[in-house]
Parts: C-alpha cells; sequence; structure tokens
C-alpha cells in the first residue's frame, strides 16, 4: 500500500486526466478518477451511527475531522467480509464531501488511456451498473471505472426505505 | 529596505495597496484604521512614503497629514483622493503632501508614483 | 476582472464593508426618518458612507455601483452644503433606499460570481431630479445654475476661482530670467489640473511671477485640456535653468517635460501678466478650501465621541474564527490525551498534577476566550428590521411601530446567521398577517398603530427571541380548517390543546397559496422558521390570543461550539450529554423499577415516575449491561418534560467541542436524538445525545 500512495502523491504535479486508483472487491477491478482521491488509509475505528442505511458504516476520525464511511461492497449488495490488515480506506474529496470508501485492497495507480475507455453495456437488471461510469481496458484486464458522484446521490431514498 | 505606512479606513483599500505593492525593496511597515494611528504610527515607524486616504472618520487624512508634517517636515505622503475632493487635495498639496493619486487607480500607476516618490 | 491584483479575499472585503456600511446607513436613515429630518451629522455620515462605497467600487470595477453611489454622494453633498429647507424626507428616504437596495442586488449578483449588470440610469435621473427640485426651491442664483449641471460637487462654487500661492515680495531682486515650461502628464493619472497646481506650488517661491495656461486650474475641463495638450508655464525667476528642471523633473506622473529660456523677457508681459500676478491679499479671489475646511471640520467633530469605542476593533474572518475554534478544540483533546495519558496511572506525580492543573486552567480560559470572541451583539440583525417594518407598512397601508428590546444580547456569529431569515420572516408575518388595518383596529377599540416588539434575553443557556405583535391573533377555527383542508390534522380537533393547534401552523404544507401576499407568502411557510431553528438546535414555540396578538418565541442555545458535556458508555459506543439538561444520575434500585402491562419501563424516583430510554436497545448497540440494577441511570429535562436514561456507566464530565455529523450524513437523514459529535481524549469519537430529541422520540 505505502507504494501506492507514493506513487498517488507524484501524480499531483503530473496530468490527472486518464488516471485511476483500482482497487479490488473479491475478484473484480474498480478504477476510480485519482483526481477524487485525497488520501488512502488503513482501515480503523469506525464509530457507528445508528439508522443508517447498512453501507454507511458510520464515521472516522480523520486527524481532527470527522468523516463518513462506506462499504462499497455493501453498497454494491455484495456480501459483507470481515476487514483485514488489506482493508483499505480511500478517502475522496466529491464536490466538497470527504468520505471514505472502504474497499477490499487497493491494488495502482493506471493510466488508461481514451480509447481504452468504453461505455458499460446496457443491462436490464444488475443494480452494479447504475455506479459504473465506464469500463476500462488495460491488456486483458478490464477495470469498471467509477461515478464517484452517483455512488454519493443516487438512490439515497430507496435505500433509506429498505432500513426503515 | 524602504518603509511604507497605509493610512485608510477601508480595510479593503488597505488590502489592495498591499497587493498592488509589488516591490521587492519596500516593505509595509503598518496599516492604520484612521489617522489618529496614522500619526502615531508615523512617528513609531518613521516610514519613508505614507499614503493618506483624505476621508476617514475621526481625523481626516488632511489634519493627519499636517501633524506628520508637523513632527516631520520631511515626510512624504501621497494622498489618495477621489473625484469630487478637488478642494481637499488643493489644501492637502499646500499643506506638504508629496502628491496624490485618484481612485480608482491601476496597479502600475500605483507603483510608479511609490517608485517616484522615493526616487527608486 | 482584468486587475491582476484582485483576488478573493479582496472581493470579500469589498462586499462585506460594503454590506456594513450600507446596513449602518440603513439604521441612519430610518432613525433619522422618524424625526421628520436628517441630522447635519447624518447627512455627514450617509456622503462619507457613499463616497466610500463610490472609491471602492470603482477600484474594483463595478460602475454601476460607483455611478449610483456617485449620484447619492452628489445629492448628500448639496443636503450638506445648502441645508436645503423644504426637503421631502420621506420622499428622500423612499430615493436612498431604493439606491441601496440596487447595490445590494448589484453586490448580491457580484457575490454569486455574476455580472453587476443592473442599469441604474433612471434611478441616477430620479435622484437628479429630486436635487435639482430642492435646488430649485433655492433662491440663490448660483443655485438655480446648479440643476443645469451635469456634474455637480465637483465644482461646489460656480463662481470663478483662482488659486494664488503665498509668497514674499521681492520687488528688489532683478528678474533674470524667463522660461517657459511644458509639462505631460501620464495618460489616466487624473486630476491633471491638480497636478498642474501642484508643480505650481513646488515652484513657490522660486518664482518672481508666472502665468499658466490654461489659466483656470480649478475646473475639470481643465484637466482635459491639460491631459491632451499639456500644461504650460511661464515664469520669470532669479534662479537657473538647471535650478528649475531639477524641481520640476521630480513632478510624479511626468510623461514629458520642456523647459526653454524665453529669448525675450517681455513675454509674460505680453501674456498680460500684470493682471494675472496673485498676491497675498488680491481681494477677488476665492479660496476653495473654506467649504471643505467646514467638511473636515464636520467629520472631525462628529467622529470623535465614536472613536473611543472604535479604535482598536479589527474584522475577522468567520472562517479564521471556526478554525481557531477547531484548534483550541484539538488542543483540549490533546491535553486530555497528555493529562490523563494510561502511562501516570499509578504514579505519583505532584509536580506534575500542579502543572496539569495550570494548563487545565489556561485552557479553558483560551475556550472561554474564543468563545466570547465569536458572541456578536443582535443589533444589527433586530435593526434590520426597521427598514422592513417601514417599507411593508408604507405598501399595506398599516401603521406599525417596531419596538426593541435587549438588542445588545449576545449570540455565536454562526447562530446569528440562522436566525436572520426566520426573523424577518416572523416580522413580516406579523405585520401582513397579523397587525389589523387602521379601520379594523379602531373597530376594535384598539390603538390605530399596531406595534410588534422584538426582544432578546438570557435564560440559562438559551437565548430567547421574542416576536410579538398586538394584532388580531390566530383564529384556533381557520388553522384548524386549514390543517383538515391539508390534511395534516394527526388526532381528533376536540383532542386538541390550543397550543397544539397554532402549533400547526409550524407544520410544511400549512401555508398554502391562497395565503400569499408580495411579502410573507412566497410559498414558504413557518416550517421555514422552525426548519432553520432547529438546525442551530433551538425550538419555536407560539401563543396567541384572539384580538390581543400573538407571540412567538425562539430559544437558541447561547453556542454552538463547546458545551460541558458528560461522557456516557454504552457498549463499545460512547456519548455525550450536555450537563445543562442532566438533573441527577444514580445507580437503580431494583425495587424502583415498574413496567406495565405494555411493557414500558418506569422508575420510581421520590414518589414520581419517569419513563425510561434504553440506550443500547434505542441504537442497536452490543451490550452486556443489559440489567438496571447494573448500570446507571441519568435523568435528563428539556421544557419541564423528564427522561431517564439507561446506560453501561458514566465516563465522566468534560468540556467538548461540537462537530457537526458530516454533511453526506445529515442529507442521508435526521438522526432522531443526536445533535452531532465530539472527539474525546483517547482520539475516540462520541455522539452527541440530544435531550429534546429523546424526550420527545
Amino acid at each position: 500500500m505505502a507504494d501506492v500512495i507514493e506513487n498517488t502523491m507524484e501524480l499531483e504535479e503530473d496530468t490527472q486526466t486518464g488516471r485511476f486508483l483500482t482497487f479490488s472487491l473479491g475478484r473484480e477491478s474498480y478504477g476510480i478518477e485519482i483526481k477524487y482521491v485525497t488520501e488512502i488509509i488503513g482501515i480503523q475505528a469506525i464509530t457507528e451511527i445508528p439508522e443508517l442505511p447498512e453501507y454507511v458504516k458510520g464515521i472516522i476520525n480523520l486527524r481532527g475531522k470527522i468523516i463518513p464511511v462506506m462499504d462499497v461492497r455493501l453498497r454494491f449488495k455484495k456480501e459483507a467480509r470481515e476487514y483485514n490488515d488489506r482493508t483499505c480506506v480511500i478517502v475522496v474529496d466529491i464536490k466538497d464531501v470527504s468520505i471514505g470508501l472502504i474497499v477490499d485492497s487497493v491494488s495502482e495507480v493506471l493510466t488508461i488511456p481514451e480509447q481504452g475507455i468504453v461505455e458499460p453495456p446496457k443491462m436490464n437488471k444488475g443494480f452494479n451498473n447504475r455506479y459504473i461510469k465506464n469500463i476500462g481496458k488495460v491488456g486483458n484486464d478490464v477495470k469498471l471505472l467509477l461515478d464517484c458522484e452517483k455512488l454519493l446521490t443516487e438512490d439515497e431514498l430507496e435505500d433509506l426505505s429498505e432500513v426503515q | 529596505m524602504k518603509k511604507l505606512l497605509i493610512v485608510d479606513d477601508e480595510a479593503f483599500m488597505r488590502l489592495t495597496i498591499r497587493n498592488m505593492m509589488n516591490h521587492y525593496d519596500i516593505e509595509i511597515v503598518g496599516e492604520a484604521a484612521n489617522g489618529v494611528i496614522g500619526v502615531e504610527m508615523y512617528k513609531e515607524f518613521r516610514p519613508d512614503v505614507v499614503t493618506m486616504d483624505i476621508t476617514m472618520p475621526e481625523m481626516t487624512g488632511i489634519e493627519a497629514l499636517k501633524k506628520i508634517k508637523a513632527f516631520d517636515p520631511q515626510a512624504k505622503v501621497i494622498m489618495l483622493s477621489s473625484l469630487g475632493e478637488e478642494g481637499m487635495v488643493i489644501e492637502a498639496i499646500r499643506s506638504g503632501a508629496k502628491t496624490f493619486i485618484v481612485k480608482p487607480f491601476k496597479e502600475k500607476f500605483f507603483n510608479q508614483i511609490i517608485y517616484d516618490v522615493l526616487g527608486i | 476582472m482584468s486587475n491582476g491584483f484582485v483576488n478573493e479575499p479582496m472581493l470579500d472585503l469589498f462586499i462585506f464593508e460594503s454590506m456594513q456600511l450600507i446596513e449602518q446607513m440603513e439604521s441612519l436613515i430610518i432613525a433619522n426618518e422618524r424625526s421628520g429630518f436628517y441630522t447635519s451629522d447624518a447627512i455627514n455620515e450617509i456622503f462619507r458612507i457613499m463616497h466610500t462605497i463610490k472609491g471602492s467600487s470603482a477600484m474594483m470595477l463595478f460602475n454601476t455601483i460607483s455611478t449610483l453611489a456617485h449620484s447619492m454622494e452628489d445629492l448628500f453633498f448639496v443636503l450638506r452644503e445648502d441645508k436645503p429647507q423644504n426637503v421631502d424626507y420621506t420622499d428622500l428616504s423612499d430615493l436612498v433606499f431604493e439606491g441601496l437596495d440596487f447595490i445590494k442586488v448589484e453586490i448580491h449578483k457580484i457575490r454569486n460570481g455574476d455580472e453587476a449588470d443592473g442599469n441604474p440610469s433612471e434611478l441616477i435621473n430620479s435622484l437628479r431630479v429630486f436635487q435639482a427640485s430642492i435646488k430649485g426651491q433655492d433662491s440663490s442664483p448660483e443655485a438655480m445654475n446648479f440643476a443645469g449641471q451635469t456634474d455637480s460637487h465637483e465644482n461646489p462654487s460656480p463662481e470663478k476661482q483662482q488659486y494664488y500661492i503665498s509668497k514674499v515680495s521681492r520687488e528688489t531682486t532683478s528678474l533674470q530670467n524667463t522660461f517657459q515650461a511644458t509639462l505631460r502628464f501620464e495618460p489616466d493619472c487624473g486630476m491633471e489640473n491638480l497636478r498642474a497646481f501642484g508643480v505650481v506650488n513646488d515652484l513657490g517661491d522660486l518664482m518672481e511671477e508666472y502665468y499658466h495656461v490654461p489659466e483656470d486650474l480649478d475646473h475639470e475641463d481643465s484637466a482635459r485640456a491639460i491631459g491632451e495638450q499639456g500644461f504650460t508655464l511661464f515664469l520669470k525667476t532669479d534662479r537657473s535653468w538647471e535650478e528649475i528642471h531639477r524641481v520640476l523633473i521630480q513632478t510624479i506622473y511626468l510623461k514629458d517635460l520642456q523647459l526653454t529660456q524665453a529669448q525675450n523677457s517681455d513675454l509674460l508681459n505680453n501674456q498680460d501678466l500684470e493682471r494675472k500676478i496673485l498676491l497675498e491679499d488680491s481681494s477677488d479671489k476665492v479660496s476653495d478650501s473654506s467649504n471643505r475646511d467646514r467638511v473636515t471640520r464636520d467629520f472631525e467633530g462628529k467622529e470623535i465621541h465614536s472613536a473611543v469605542t472604535q479604535q482598536s476593533i479589527i474584522n475577522v474572518s468567520v472562517a479564521k474564527l471556526d478554525q481557531l475554534m477547531d484548534l483550541v478544540g484539538e488542543m483540549v483533546i490533546a491535553e486530555a490525551m497528555v493529562i490523563q495519558n494510561p502511562d501516570l496511572n499509578g504514579l505519583e506525580l505532584d509536580n506534575f498534577q500542579k502543572a496539569a492543573r495550570q494548563l487545565r486552567k489556561i485552557t479553558s480560559e483560551m475556550q472561554d476566550m474564543v468563545m466570547a470572541i465569536r458572541m456578536v451583539p443582535l443589533t444589527a440583525t433586530f435593526h434590520k428590521m426597521h427598514r422592513i417594518v417601514r417599507d411593508m407598512g408604507k405598501k399595506l397601508g398599516k401603521e406599525v411601530q417596531l419596538e426593541i428590546i435587549g438588542e445588545e444580547t449576545e449570540v455565536d456569529k454562526n447562530i446569528i446567521e440562522h436566525i436572520s431569515d426566520p426573523l424577518m420572516h416572523l416580522v413580516r408575518n406579523a405585520l401582513d398577517h397579523g397587525i389589523e388595518s387602521a379601520e379594523d383596529r379602531q373597530a376594535k377599540g384598539k390603538v390605530q398603530g399596531g406595534t410588534i416588539s422584538l426582544e432578546a434575553k438570557n435564560a440559562g443557556s438559551d437565548v430567547l427571541v421574542i416576536v410579538k405583535d398586538d394584532g388580531k391573533g390566530l383564529s384556533k377555527d381557520r388553522i384548524l380548517k386549514k390543517a383538515r383542508e391539508n390534511g395534516l390534522l394527526y388526532k381528533s380537533e376536540g383532542d386538541m390543546t390550543d397550543k397544539e393547534i397554532f402549533n400547526l401552523i409550524f407544520l410544511p404544507g400549512f401555508s398554502t397559496k391562497d395565503s400569499v401576499s408580495e411579502f410573507s407568502g412566497r410559498g414558504v411557510g413557518m416550517d421555514v422558521v422552525t426548519k432553520n431553528i432547529e438546525t442551530v438546535g433551538g425550538s419555536v414555540s407560539i401563543a396567541s390570543t384572539l384580538d390581543k396578538g400573538t407571540t412567538i418565541t425562539l430559544a437558541i442555545p447561547l453556542t454552538l461550539a463547546i458545551i460541558d458535556g458528560m461522557n456516557i458508555k454504552v457498549g463499545n459506543s460512547r456519548y455525550t450529554i450536555p450537563i445543562i439538561s442532566i438533573k441527577e444520575s444514580f445507580r437503580p434500585k431494583e425495587e424502583d423499577i415498574i413496567t406495565d402491562p405494555d411493557s414500558h419501563e418506569m422508575i420510581m424516583v421520590r414518589g414520581r415516575c419517569y419513563p425510561i430510554l434504553r440506550l443500547h436497545e434505542l441504537y442497536g448497540v452490543k451490550t452486556e449491561i443489559i440489567d438496571f440494577v447494573d448500570g446507571i441511570i441519568i435523568m435528563v429535562e428539556h421544557d419541564k418534560k423528564s427522561l431517564c436514561v439507561f446506560a453501561d456507566e458514566l465516563l465522566g464530565q468534560q468540556q467538548v467541542v461540537v462537530k457537526a455529523l458530516p454533511e453526506y450524513i445529515q442529507r442521508l437523514k435526521k438522526i432522531s436524538g443526536l445533535t452531532g459529535c465530539t472527539l474525546l481524549g483517547d482520539g475516540s469519537i462520541s455522539l452527541i445525545l440530544d435531550t429534546a430529541g429523546l424526550i420527545s422520540l
């Protein structure tokens, strides 16, 4: 993880377009635009907040700043998994909202050229789809590129009503 | 290092001047929000040049100018005036103001006047 | 913005200071309007404010604002100089308010990053017409002139003026040299005529006689002429070319200088010099400075009394205060981490403890000070309402007086921002719906003019802001009818207390389209008031008597930032309860617990029965402590209602820095019984309980 962070830092001076931080949830590999990422930390003590959707795990203390953390697995309605020392929190800043995304593990920072990015296929089922903006091809691998803004805004109402 | 003192009741104008003043060899030694403080600061810092707003509460720029000149006849004071203050500009010149600048002014003009007054 | 130096803080400062000045001016006008005329102090002050706004907006290239401010400045110049007798001050106030509104709108646009593109020409015209009208009624011929002039106080006196320089007559000196100097100034340097005057002044005693073109340095036209053709000075002196050149070359903004020795020493005479040599005792000169002298003195006299209080006040951005507050908060936490460090357990450290006490004392004083800095009086917020009452009263044809009590009461800056809008809404409502028309009032045997009072006072950790009118009061029947129509009745009408009925008006959806008026309607209802007040942890209550009036009370916490809290533990979770709402805490005895047939748990305390709330159940927290006797009961009170909260144990009392829950979470849901969170000494997060919320669960 340390080198990933280092890579991220170096990138600051570089142009950020086409750069993605990739992480994994189970066997799938996802990408998130590097411009949203502010830091990556290991999993830490989470204070639970009652009455929230299951995927909002609670809040954490990030050097005096209190930010919410979201379990991306649960957000995608995947099975919950125990956190371990590979579990990471990717802190992102989306439209001035800071939030930590809990992922299984962080992989690397990649440049995906424009021609390697395609729209996702239209699927009628599979709720994953609505958070995936594009699909990036890197060699033989496929990265699901997240739509960060939707992650925070989409279907909150629906999700809430499920909880209550 | 040349020393500049800003006397203006408006924080906005003080900041404007601060932002405009871009000479490496000029240091802003003080910002006074009215004439009374301006005169005190003059005595304390002995600046090489003063920018002095004319219309200020408590003690007008003209009064402050007179007090500064009485304390130090060599003082170099630049008056900040606006249209409509011609009469006061005249009084300021009579009272020993080095020169004046008319608001609104551009950065270039401001720096030029400071350099000219300081002879740099 | 083309100017490279313009940046965010400057713009912020411009907006902030201009708005402050406008507010100041509004209260001045309202105060003066009431007495039927403007005092000369007020006129001076308004003149100065407009002058300042003109200058700074011109600096920022906001021309719409600066031209309008210029016109208003002109008008007040006339008022100040001519002291006209027959001014309709109500019309004047209307006009000035209109002007201020225009500026406010422009500033609003600027704040939103839009172009300040309003067109002030109509307003400027009205100002001119008004100015002409007060001038026109003035009998002096020069004043009659005035209306026709396009520019105004730039030339305060239409009489021809000449400048003169005092000098010692040196008739005996032989004049050796005659020079012709032509100076050109940098284009756009401004007031070229006065720069020329400065040149003449600089030469001063060096000249024996002189003459210049243009002749008249007073007129703005000369400025233009000098800008275009340069300034030419003929002078006789006993000094050398070098000496004169040395002086002239130092002229500020000098672009070009030509200094030549005239061959013919009679040149000056040819220029009809005789008439032009201005001597000190010359009788036909008019000193322009006399007017301005008076101005200067006026300003001095007026401002001095306020000097004592204003001298050392600075403006600080709230963001910086927030940062400072955060820092102090972090310091408090760091202090706790040091003093309560587990490494110290079991050690006898007398000196350490002594030093720690000292540290604690200082940090607590620092917290108090930071809090004190953030406290601002409600004065400005209250006085803003004058304007609303005035404008609305006029429009609705109602005679209403605004009474202000306790404006010096202070609250946290953040809170002020949240209550300003609700207050405005309440005042508008009172005027629009509360106060009756003069006829109705007379018919009811009430005084013709209505009164709205705004009162602020401290009550414990709250500040109460009370908006009271002596209008028609709320009609229960009409409220019920409306609630019925909108499907807002949650229980049968017969069971509802007066208070419950009145509270219906705070429900979203109560205010309907048919109540829309220019002022209070606009589709937003009283629920906006409640919502705003609740965001700052306050509450709204209402009382009303038919035909007597309505009283709405806002209870607002003094501060949001730091509270004395009791930290408690439930399982692995920490919670903080504000000390102010805790009545007592105790370990319950088995025999005091009562469970009713519906499994509601209650406890008897000194003969009274209180409901128990199990926090672990409410928030679904896993804990070993299930039996009441193993845990602790904390009795909290709010608004005369009590509740016993059951937790595992008390962790201790501490001042905590209240932090809001992250915005993302607030957006998801308002969690019942939680107001925020705080960081504890060990870096863990504690959730702050909202007593009022818990009790109303």
